[in-house]
């Protein structure tokens, strides 16, 4: 309690220099206070370098199988030992990291953009438009999201291309309702009304006001959804219905292994720590992203 | 997959970094302690739980395989998980001998053939009753021929082990009749060399006439044999319930008073389910885990005689697979020896022919194709691939004696092959419908294989590969006149020495026409608890329980 008021102190003591300081320059500063948000952009970036840097840095091929060599422990000849196919478990955990981050960031990037616009227009149109979109919004989140990705990958067929879309599809109501309950609100704002009173059009009001006044707690909510993304395609690869064999994925390469668990636990286990650091690095990312974006969430 | 609630019950948290970072450390350190656990509980798996079995005298048995059947009325099927039951309901005029394909009185306990080879008389046992208490006689086998020679490869498809059906030219059976009520003649067209060894196959199982008339198609789940086990229930995908028959005709048989079927998909998780007696014998133990059964005290490993072929079939209807060319080139491209090591733990023979060594007139002299991806390259360019091609690789979704592994098998194939610029899509489908579309040659490139039925060459190669057998067994769709010429005089021969000599150059010709990439000839192996006794499988992959009990 102390902390918070003393937290409180420092915003009230801040106003007279917030007048020099951008708002988005502010939002670092703070950011950067966090330290756990710190250590959630660390790893982040940790991982997109690696998925950058993985054909360099791999001493294997993700797809280069030495039979001869199979179930080899850790060693300094193979760092995190190898799989049922005498592959390089850690080149394959590099190569993978460009699987979960490619899916995590396009599915994402998909939901947003529809579930965006699908939200403005149901939130700034209203009536029969947002009865329509907000009811398929509800019956999508009524089925367990797991459960609808397997539907939309068992249509479209196995692939990792179509898990991503199953992800994409599946998060689009989350994104829609956030965006059309942020847009309701801004709508009844005195500078929209202006813009209605002298003759805006539409299309620009939207794109123009309301879409970046809304966008701020969709940044957060996707930064979340990056880490719920790269689960969902992981338990897809576990399944055999997302990345499909030779791909690195970390979720295959789960399942691929989960026989050999006794007699070589370290097939389950770095697969396992990539996805568990991975996801723990995009939510702490996310929930210090949110105490800068929404100040709601300060108090 | 990650719950909305998990994700809002941070929010709350947000403020105590502290309480946080110790959930973070405590996560840390349980993914840590689970992976070292793993070790430990490998080396104290074996003594852990000693008294959990055991007790008063066991009669039920619970047998674990990977999948379940896909009809219990034998003749509808050419499926192996099908025979594993009925084989104890149904039985055959005559049978093989325990562990190997000589013939013994079954149904019949005895036979004559005429000199020409076109008769055969069967003496019948008297006094055996089918389970639903009507007499087994000489009307019951001319009612059971009749029906399966009236039906066709999608009703019956092994029939076509007796050439084909009533209409077909090649059908060698001319008549069936009752002579007395306990004997049965068999009139026959031209001699059929395996004629007596077909006989003795699970299919041809002897089924109760008024049941068959009863439950019309209905049969193949409710079916009524004269074998030492009665059908008691069939949860669908679960389990098959069987239960002794009090009124076998083979006096203080079965052993054992209940033997149930159930299914386990995952060789693994059956294991398990072996391990902690929750099954008494399983089949498809994966080669990599036999050091763990060996090294359980409360298990044994049961090795089934070898009398199997694991193989690719490149489907010679569908491009590019047409051509011969790419087919040799993909024989080049497989590296067995290695997949031997890797997934049957060095236990197979790589196979060059499409039977076993172990069956008579198996032709030692043809050289494999060896695995040289310079040839694979050269033969692909020659045929106009140089730049390679894409297609489908189907494997299997379980666990067959032949492959424990066929996913992974698939794998290995997939990098061999993309190493001659062939990209191959690994693909699956439940295991019904595997072997449908395989009949139908919807596959380009399939994981399949054989056990055999009745030891003998034709089982194989006029099963597996003659043109009589395109839609039933010929999934890679072969046609080939010569060789079926070479397949039906070999049937119609009856002195052993020219059969043989007949087979090695039907060899010769699958050989260069290279249908298939023959794998493996593989060792099956069993788990079965300690206790279990006389458990002896049978190279054929199924085998009546009625001797084994415990101990």
């Amino acid at each position: 309690m102390a902390e918070l008021a003393k937290n409180a102190a420092d915003i009230l003591v801040i106003p007279a220099e917030e007048k020099l300081t951008p708002p988005w320059k502010e939002a670092l500063k703070s950011f950067y206070k966090n330290k756990l948000a710190v250590v959630g952009l660390g790893i982040v970036l940790f991982f997109i370098v690696i998925a950058i840097i993985a054909p360099l840095v791999a001493p294997y091929g993700f797809k280069e199988q030495v039979l001869a060599d199979r179930m080899q422990a850790p060693s300094s000849k193979h760092w995190f030992g190898t799989d049922d196919f005498g592959r390089d478990i850690f080149s394959r955990i590099l190569y993978g990291a460009r699987i979960s981050l490619w899916v995590g960031f396009f599915s994402v990037l998909g939901s947003v953009v529809v579930g965006t616009l699908l939200g403005i227009v149901a939130g700034y149109y209203g009536r029969w438009v947002d009865a329509i979109i907000s009811r398929v919004f509800d019956v999508m989140l009524a089925f367990p999201s797991i459960l609808l990705a397997i539907a939309v990958v068992s249509i479209l067929g196995p692939s990792l291309r179509n898990a991503l879309i199953a992800i994409a599809v599946i998060n689009i109501p989350n994104f829609g309702r956030l965006v059309r309950s942020k847009v309701l609100s801004v709508k009844q704002e005195e500078y929209i009304m202006a813009a209605r009173a002298i003759g805006m059009k539409d299309s620009r009001i939207l794109l123009r006001h309301i879409l970046p006044n809304s966008i701020s707690p969709v940044i957060v909510q996707a930064t979340l959804a990056i880490a719920t993304a790269i689960i969902e395609a992981a338990a897809l690869g576990f399944l055999g219905l997302g990345a499909q064999p030779p791909e690195p994925e970390w979720g295959k390469m789960l399942a691929d292994s989960k026989n050999y668990i006794t007699q070589a636990p370290w097939t389950l286990f770095f697969p396992g720590v990539a996805i568990m650091l991975t996801v723990l690095g995009f939510n702490l990312m996310g929930d210090g992203l949110r105490d800068v974006l929404d100040p709601k969430m300060k108090q | 997959m990650i719950n909305k609630k998990a994700l809002g019950g941070k929010k709350t948290l947000m403020s105590k970094k502290s309480i946080k970072l110790l959930l973070i450390f405590l996560l840390a350190l349980s993914m840590f302690l689970a992976g070292c656990g793993g070790k430990t509980t490998k080396e104290t798996g074996g003594k852990k739980e000693p008294a959990t079995s055991g007790g008063s005298a066991k009669d039920t048995l619970v047998y674990g395989r990977g999948g379940d059947s896909t009809s219990l009325d034998p003749i509808t099927t050419t499926e192996g998980e099908a025979f594993k039951v009925t084989e104890n309901i149904f039985e055959t005029l005559l049978e093989y001998g325990e562990q190997d394909t000589t013939l013994h009185p079954g149904l019949a306990k005895e036979w004559k053939v005429s000199d020409d080879g076109l008769t055969y008389t069967f003496k019948l046992q008297e006094g055996v009753k089918f389970h639903d208490g009507t007499d087994f006689n000489a009307d019951a086998v001319v009612f059971n021929f009749d029906r399966w020679m009236n039906g066709n490869e999608d009703k019956f498809p092994y029939y076509t082990m007796f050439g084909g059906y009533k209409a077909d030219e090649g059908h060698v059976i001319k008549e069936v009749k009752a002579v007395d009520p306990y004997t049965v003649e068999f009139v026959l067209k031209r001699p059929q060399a395996p004629f007596l060894k077909n006989l003795a196959m699970s299919p041809f199982g002897i089924a109760s006439p008024t049941a068959v008339k009863k439950f019309g198609d209905d049969f193949r789940k409710n079916p009524v044999g004269t074998g030492p086990f009665k059908f008691v229930e069939w949860k669908q995908n679960d389990t098959i319930t069987l239960e002794k028959n009090p009124d076998y005709w083979q006096k203080g048989l079965p052993k054992l008073n209940k033997v149930v079927f159930r299914v386990i998909p995952e060789n693994t998780a059956r294991l398990n389910a072996l391990a902690n007696g929750e099954i008494d014998v399983m089949d498809g133990l994966n080669n990599s885990d036999e050091a763990t059964v060996k090294g359980n005290d409360k298990l044994q490993v049961i090795e089934r005689p070898s009398m199997n072929v694991g193989y690719l079939g490149l489907t010679t209807t569908r491009k590019p697979f047409d051509n011969k060319l790419v087919r040799q080139a993909i024989n080049h491209a497989v590296n067995k020896k290695d997949i031997i090591k890797a997934f049957y733990g060095g236990k197979a023979l790589a196979a060059k022919n499409p039977m076993p060594p172990s069956i008579e007139g198996y032709n030692d002299s043809i050289k494999d194709y060896d695995y040289d991806l310079e040839k694979a390259k050269a033969l692909l360019k020659e045929a106009g691939y140089e730049k390679g091609f894409e297609i489908d690789l189907w494997a299997m979704p379980v666990a067959r004696p032949y492959m424990p592994e066929a996913q992974k098998v698939a794998e290995v194939i997939q990098a061999d092959l993309a190493k001659i610029n062939v990209k191959a899509k690994i693909q699956s489908v439940d295991w019904a419908t595997y072997l449908q579309k395989a009949t139908k040659g919807e596959f380009d490139m399939f994981m399949l294989g054989w056990t055999g039925d009745n030891g003998d060459p034709d089982n194989f190669l006029y099963t597996l590969l003659d043109k009589d057998s395109i839609g039933s067994n010929n999934y890679s769709q072969y046609s080939n006149d010569e060789l079926h010429d070479v397949l039906i005089a070999a049937q119609t021969e009856t002195e052993q020495a020219k059969r043989n000599e007949l087979y090695k150059k039907a060899q010769e010709i699958i050989h260069d026409d290279a249908p298939w990439v023959p794998l493996v000839h593989s060792t099956p192996l069993l788990a079965a608890a300690k206790d279990v006794a006389d458990y002896l499988p049978h190279p054929t992959g199924s085998e009546a329980l009625t001797k084994v009990y415990f101990k």
